[in-house]
């Protein structure tokens, strides 16, 4: 076995430890967990739900197409979305509207629909007739808070529709007044992609379906980077605490061999830490973007806006570019860490390094940002990954190109300053023994004996 | 006599204070050499650089006639460094460990060898194959001692060798290194402990900031100095009293 392999072997174990795998999996299992967690409360918001509705009983209105009772009609809306009509009562409940809080809280009701005292009056005399939606607050997130409201507007939308049906009169009568009401169908859209017009499709729609990869792609990423850069760092200061850097530099084997060795194991737990992530973070992801997917599918592929094998290829040497970017930055901030608790805090650069591309891809992207922007995110190796995707769906192979030979430049130049510190005493003795560090503070101008 | 170890007008600079002001000193082979000194006189300073882990600002050391500079690579070959409070890997064995260290020197069945004849310098039973973040600091001496002999080396760098070791531990880790020293071994040590010095080694170098002030067997300097123990000794030389 050469001693690179064993350099290699022998990080690999330390860094795989038990603990390390433990808290690996438990992150991914949480990711999957908040997924489906999130996944089951958008299901449950886009459901019906339980209701009460009051002040119904005396408010029947006369139609030329016979009577409209709201209660019936509410139990209908509630019957054809698929709850069988021997359980409506469980589903909509009859309120007092003197007491309604009280009802509302013992029946767990999170929205009730109130009738106004004249809305049978108001309406057979051609006055607005007012149905009011009462809700009890509970805290909750985003998104069980967003989606019981919309339900609310949405049952009063399919009650207008049907009262305005009542009063109209025949379905002739009434697709006639449709018309009137609305002669304009701005349903059909065309979308140009890369020159080439695409139906039905919206922009919208387009990006909410690859917002799985724009999201996806800079998190992976992002996690990756800060992973293997505090794996890097902490085994550095690891060392140094045990002194066992200083062994391992009297030992007969290359600088270049140990810095390569840390570099490969780093690499490889990285990537498989990365991987595990991935697949929790999928997961996530997933039930995250359904809640912009408006139901409607968009077929990428069909619309050009998909990633050939060259183009994966090319994604895939951005990462692996990326990453060897991270491990030059770390080997150097390593060098500088005296232990493994100062290395710790080594790794925020790095980790705002990884954060502010992330942040800036997911939201503006490389071709929403001004040249400020642009220039920033162009400086900061990681951020080449994170934009891979979208510059290559956009057919923009020149900018993956000159990120990937920019990487390669950062990457070299890291590594041989790397090799060059730890061929100084600065891996040893650290910075403020530095000729350079003491002229910077002014520090060190006499000369002991 | 052949020379071990020779150091010519050795300086060694951080920034700008020089911590070590040319340093010159020969060690013979088979001998144990004792640098003895407070804390922050420049002892450990001098054993890196022998060790090439800190560059030399100016003059050279030779280690059995390489130069540390030059032939870093070569001398790398020939000596055996610990460091002062020096651990192992937390996750490895000792057994683990010895067999890793082993890894860059032989391979095969003088690999085998190599580890078994650490694991035999270590004596620490059946605990060599516990992870050694459950050692006592005396069972870490002792294996990390077997690491840096189990290899042969023809020099010896042991940086404040028994510190912090009880009387008992501290009593073994010195047959052992008297052990070595017979068996032709060149041993160079850093210490604070005077009584130690005395006792162990066969020549004596005297550090105080940065400047070897003195060197000889522990008996010339007694004699020299006029005193009966080594530490009034080392007073002496340092306060001029």
């Amino acid at each position: 076995m050469n001693h690179l392999t064993t350099i290699v072997k022998k990080e690999v174990k330390e860094l795989l430890t038990p603990g390390s795998v433990a808290s690996v999996m438990i992150m991914v299992i949480l990711f999957a967990c908040l997924g489906g967690l999130i996944g089951g409360e958008i299901s449950k918001n886009t459901e019906l739900p339980v209701i009460g509705i009051a002040n119904y009983e005396d408010q029947v209105v006369d139609t030329v197409s016979g009577e409209w009772n709201a209660y019936e009609m509410l139990k209908n809306i509630y019957i054809n979305s698929g709850i069988p009509a021997s359980k409506i009562d469980s589903y909509v409940f009859k309120l007092d509207s003197d007491d309604l809080l009280t009802e509302m809280t013992e029946k767990g009701l999170p929205l009730a629909l109130v009738l106004s005292d004249s809305f049978k009056q108001d309406v057979e005399s051609g006055k607005y007739g007012k149905i009011y939606q009462y809700y009890v607050y509970e805290p909750s997130g985003m998104i069980s808070g967003t989606v019981s409201s919309t339900v609310g507007s949405t049952l009063i939308g399919i009650m207008n529709k049907s009262l305005s049906q009542y009063m109209v009169g025949s379905q002739e009568e009434y697709a006639h007044y449709s018309f009137i009401v609305s002669p304009i169908d701005g349903s059909g859209t065309v979308t140009y992609i890369k020159g080439v017009a695409h139906d039905d499709v919206t922009p919208s729609a387009i990006s909410s379906a690859l917002s799985g990869q724009t999201m996806l792609i800079p998190m992976i990423i992002m996690i990756i980077i800060m992973m293997v850069g505090s794996i890097v760092i902490s085994s550095m200061g690891s060392e140094k605490e045990n002194k066992t850097l200083e062994t391992l530099l009297t030992l007969p084997i290359k600088r270049t061999t140990i810095v390569t060795g840390k570099i490969i194991a780093a690499a490889v737990v990285g990537l498989v830490f990365g991987l595990a992530y991935m697949i929790g973070m999928s997961f996530y992801i997933g039930s995250l973007t359904g809640i912009t997917v408006d139901g409607s599918t968009v077929d990428l592929a069909e619309l050009g806006l998909s990633l050939g094998v060259a183009d994966y290829a090319l994604v895939a040497l951005s990462m692996f570019l990326s990453i060897a970017c991270a491990l030059g930055i770390c080997m150097i901030l390593g060098a500088f860490a005296k232990n493994y608790k100062s290395a710790q805090t080594m790794t925020m650069p790095l980790s705002i390094l990884a954060i502010i591309p992330m942040f800036i891809v997911m939201f503006s992207g490389w071709y929403g940002s001004n040249i400020l922007i642009k220039c920033l995110l162009f400086i900061i190796p990681f951020s080449h990954p994170m934009m891979a995707t979208e510059a290559l769906l956009n057919g923009d192979v020149t900018l993956v190109i000159a990120g990937i030979v920019y990487m390669i430049a950062f990457a070299t130049v890291a590594i041989l300053v790397t090799v060059r510190l730890y061929r100084s005493d600065i891996l040893i003795t650290g910075l403020n023994q530095n000729k350079y560090v003491e002229k910077l503070l002014g520090n060190g101008k006499h000369k002991s004996r | 006599m052949t020379d071990a170890l020779v150091l010519r007008d050795v300086r060694k600079t951080y920034g700008q204070r020089e911590a070590v002001h040319g340093v010159s000193l020969t060690v013979h082979e088979g001998e144990i050499f004792g640098l003895i000194g407070h804390n922050g006189a420049g002892k450990t300073t001098i054993l890196r650089m022998i060790s090439t882990i800190l560059k030399i600002t100016s003059g050279t050391i030779e280690v059995y006639g390489k130069d540390t500079a030059k032939e870093s690579d070569e001398v790398r070959k020939l000596i055996s460094y610990l460091p002062e409070d020096a651990g192992a890997y937390k996750d490895l064995t000792g057994r683990a460990y010895l067999s890793f260290m082993a890894s860059f020197f032989v391979s095969g069945e003088e690999k085998k060898a190599m580890v078994e004849k650490g694991i035999q310098l270590a004596d620490l039973g059946d605990k060599i194959d516990y992870r050694v973040d459950t050692y006592s600091k005396g069972m870490m001496r002792r294996l990390l001692i077997a690491r840096a002999i189990m290899t042969s080396p023809k020099l010896a760098i042991m940086d404040e060798v028994t510190s912090g070791l009880d009387v008992i531990n501290a009593y073994e880790i010195r047959e052992v290194i008297r052990e070595i020293a017979r068996s032709g071994v060149t041993v160079v040590m850093s210490s604070h402990n005077m009584f130690e010095v005395d006792m162990l080694c066969d020549r004596v170098g005297m550090v105080d900031q940065g400047n070897l002030i003195d060197v000889g067997t522990p008996a010339e300097l007694k004699e020299k100095y006029g005193k009966e123990t080594l530490e009034e000794v080392f007073v002496t030389a340092v306060k001029g009293a």
